[in-house]
């Protein structure tokens, strides 16, 4: 048995698909989109149904992936029942994709989610609806598991002799006879075709073109012509209208309000959280708390993994670590390059892994609790005027912001942009800003090549980066990720008390998707980083005589035009497995700072920071990248975007510097 | 006039949704609709967006993309100072609703006359003096 779970955004569908389905569930993407498809299982009575949680919408038009997502599948999958989530406590609206749903589909449950909030603004007649509908209506509070055992009942036994949304007699007349022609075609159901039809829904339109069926569409042409001259409006609106008013007479219906007028607490608080000048030092505030938060937290979780895999070092000597260990025990029965392989190359890439999901797993609560409790529809609210110029509604600033933490959460967190083009915009400016690994490199070549003023220096590479991502991002919005693909019409949801259970299951999808996914491309890159930096078999790791030192000797006289060493290069092309490593690196070519001073002049070394402010970005991120969108394509030119961006700056600082003949 | 030109605290009654595809079809589904009322609730620290209450929500919109919404404006009935004689627009509720206001006298179209303002409030109608409560008033609009 399937059953599909579809709703308004935010009326807690995957709450109840998770009371549901518990932690049999599995979350993908939908084919060709990133948006998120989650699918579980559960058992009622020892029958086995399968439930799919469809991406929120408020209607089923043909202008948002979700909303082409959520009908294709109800028309082609043909599940069993539909559960149409409705938050009760905003009934009309939420009764509007009813009435749409109606048309799609006979075997509707309809759940009156948020019951709890609904009953303090009106008293709803849950018999009467039912018997209006001729559909089971269960009322439920999602996040307490009420109404669940219900609806699973119902979803076994319910009774379905569902109520037909009815149009005026001179537009069912007109919907007939197109019914008729298409029911020759064969598709179904043919009620609600012939409906898009007539309103000229784009993609039913096409599919009847390619049917050839191009009588339909004259006809279907003409008769909205005369229905749009007799209602004296467009289609849409005429259409549109007539469905809202079955809405909003059925809400009348069954709904008596109370308490009209009053104040809310969260129109208190918005006048606070969204105020004209405390507003976005809030925000700022916020933002900030946050992130001492998650940073002073896992820094401690990370130096644990750390030490437990690679062991640390102290005055009186190497203490072993997980990769030293095992290296030395599997040494026994192996050949050393293999052992070598196992655990200098993929053990350390688990470790490296590892090391990145307690950060994950923090942010994500995080950012889940932000969500969950509606503060992050305030921070659109509130930035968006800025964020629009480089083409990001307002929640777009909340992964360039984590950017500077750690460019893979960062990336994951694009998903709070709902639009698609938004997040792709957003993802390829991402690993553009400097994260915490870059910023600490940085700070320690500055202290190095410019002690007398480092800071300087820094904040020179941190407002760089701020402003060639205003810039590309406002280049890119009117170029390559030209336009929105959807409006942007963004619902400011009441504040709620987010549930431990919602942020955990969150936070669990986001590490455990991490982990899996792209974790085996980091593991693999670390693999493939040990052939390169190891071979020919017998060098010493990294150096010179490695492939990777082969590498950057060969490629050293490009280099100098963009002011970088063959050492600096090695570095580079360790710093792609993860960024801290570059310091790490220069001490074991150089041996010590003085030496790694006297290795570069300072507008070389001004150089080197500009290429790694922008080069590819690491391996984690890279594997992230690829693993949201999908496109390999799309990853690739984000790391040519980087290099791109890394040679030009170094390049034409170079070049300036020298011809100035000021950088000796 | 345009939604977009209404202020915080004023309300509007849809008369026109334009634009065309994306815009106009998500407008419509959030039930932005002739003859539905809209309140100003707040403008955005940098000026956009909106934050508009409609059927009992809140949504945030862009300038440009109110700039597609044709409105009237109007005054809920609890906003009317006294002394002041005003035109119903319209009556935000099911038919149970608009028959008791009908009963006082306060129908569509009607003038009436404001003589204690809100809450509760005298109002004078064609059928005599009503006392008209703070929830009542709320659901009567009038220009
Ligand atoms: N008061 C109350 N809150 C609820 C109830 N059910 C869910 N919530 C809360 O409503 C919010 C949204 O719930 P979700 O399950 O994420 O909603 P959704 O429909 O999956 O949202 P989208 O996937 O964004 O469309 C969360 O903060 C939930 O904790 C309920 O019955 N009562
Ligand atoms: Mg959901």
């Amino acid at each position: 048995m399937l059953v599909a779970l579809a709703g308004n955004p935010n009326t807690g569908k995957s709450t109840i698909f998770n009371a549901l389905t518990g932690m049999k569930q599995h979350v993908g993407n939908w084919p060709g989109v990133t948006v998120e498809k989650k699918e579980g299982e559960m058992e009622i009575n020892g029958t086995r149904v399968k439930v799919v949680d469809l991406p929120g919408t408020y209607s089923l038009t043909a202008y948002s992936m979700e909303e082409i997502i959520t009908r294709n599948f109800i028309i082609e999958e043909k599940p069993d029942v539909i559960v149409d989530i409705i938050d009760a406590s905003n009934l009309e609206r939420n009764l509007y994709l009813l009435t749409e749903l109606l048309e799609l589909h006979s075997k509707i449950i309809v759940v009156l989610n948020m019951f709890d909030e609904a009953e303090k603004k009106y008293s709803i007649d849950v018999a009467k609806m039912s018997r209006i509908l001729g559909l089971p209506v269960v009322p439920a509070v999602g996040i307490r598991g009420k109404g669940i055992d219900e609806l699973k009942e119902k979803i076994l036994r319910g009774k379905f002799n569902p109520k037909k949304v009815e149009y005026p007699e001179d537009v069912e007349k007109r919907i007939e006879k197109i019914e008729e022609k298409i029911r020759k075609l064969g598709f179904e159901p043919a009620r609600w075709y012939a409906i898009k039809v007539i309103e000229n829904d784009v993609e039913v339109v096409k599919k009847i073109k390619d049917k050839g069926a191009r009588d339909i569409l004259h006809l279907a042409e003409h008769l909205r012509h005369e229905i749009e001259d007799i209602y004296g409006d467009d289609i849409e609106s005429v259409m549109t209208s007539f469905r809202y008013s079955f809405a909003h007479g059925l809400f009348h219906e069954v709904a008596e309000p109370i308490n009209v007028g009053g104040v809310t607490i969260t129109d208190m608080l918005d006048h606070v959280i969204t105020h004209k000048i405390f507003g976005i030092p809030i925000f700022l505030a916020i933002m900030y708390l946050s992130f001492q938060f998650v940073f002073l937290v896992a820094a401690p979780f990370q130096d644990a993994i750390d030490l437990l895999f690679n062991g640390k070092g102290t005055v009186s000597g190497h203490i072993p670590g997980l990769v030293d260990l095992s290296y030395n025990w599997m040494v026994t029965f192996m050949p050393d390059w293999l052992s070598s392989f196992i655990n200098h190359g993929m053990l350390r890439g688990l470790g490296a892994v590892l090391t990145f999901t307690p950060v994950i797993m923090l942010l994500f609560l995080i950012l889940s609790f932000l969500e969950d409790s509606g503060y992050l529809a305030r921070v659109a609210f509130l930035m968006d005027s800025i964020m629009k110029k480089m083409g990001l509604e307002g929640r777009g600033i909340i992964p360039l912001m984590l950017g500077f933490g750690c460019n893979v959460p960062a990336v994951m967190a694009t998903r709070t942009l709902k639009d698609e083009k938004e997040r792709k915009l957003s993802i390829a400016l991402n690993p553009l800003i400097p994260c915490g690994a870059r910023i600490q490199v940085f700070a320690f070549l500055s202290s190095i090549f410019f002690p007398s003023n480092p800071a300087l220096v820094l904040w020179s590479l941190l407002i760089l980066s701020m402003v060639v991502v205003f810039v590309l991002g406002f280049i890119y919005s009117k170029t390559i990720f030209r336009g929105r693909s959807e409006p942007f019409v963004l619902e400011l949801p009441p504040y709620r008390m987010p549930t431990m259970k919602g942020i955990s299951i969150h936070m669990w999808e986001k590490s455990e998707g991490f982990l899996r996914k792209a974790g085996t491309i980091i593991v693999g890159a670390a693999a493939i980083i040990w052939i390169f930096a190891a071979l020919p078999w017998g060098v010493k790791y990294g150096s010179p005589d490695s492939y990777i030192g082969m590498f950057a000797q060969w490629i050293a006289p490009i280099g100098t035009a963009f002011g970088l060493t063959p050492q600096a290069i090695i570095s580079l092309i360790f710093g792609f497995f993860a960024k801290e490593v570059v310091i790490d690196v220069l001490y074991v070519l150089f041996g010590s700072k003085d030496a790694i001073l006297a290795s570069m002049t300072w507008a070389q070394a001004y150089s080197f920071m500009l290429f790694m402010l922008f080069y590819t970005p690491c391996v984690a991120t890279i594997a992230t990248i690829y693993n949201e969108t999908k496109s390999k394509k799309f990853t690739l030119f984000v790391i040519l975007e980087g290099f791109i961006l890394a040679a030009l700056f170094s390049f034409t600082f170079y070049t300036i510097v020298t011809l100035l003949g000021v950088g000796a | 006039m345009l939604l977009s030109e209404l202020r915080p605290g004023e309300y509007g009654i849809v008369k026109k949704i334009g634009g065309s595809g994306a815009i106009h079809r998500r407008l419509l589904s959030m039930g932005l609709l002739p003859g539905a009322i809209v309140r100003v609730v707040r403008i955005s620290p940098f000026g956009d967006p909106i934050e508009y209450e409609i059927r009992g929500f809140f949504i945030s919109l862009r300038k440009q993309e109110a700039a597609n919404v044709e409105v009237d404006k109007i005054v809920p009935l609890s906003l009317v100072p006294g002394n002041s004689d005003v035109r119903v627009i319209f009556i935000d509720g099911g038919v149970g609703f608009v028959q008791n206001m009908g009963a006082m006298g306060i129908a569509v179209g009607k003038i009436l006359k404001v003589i204690k303002p809100c809450c509760p409030m005298q109002v004078q109608t064609e059928r005599g003096i009503f006392t008209v409560g703070r929830g009542m008033a709320y659901r009567v609009f009038v220009r």
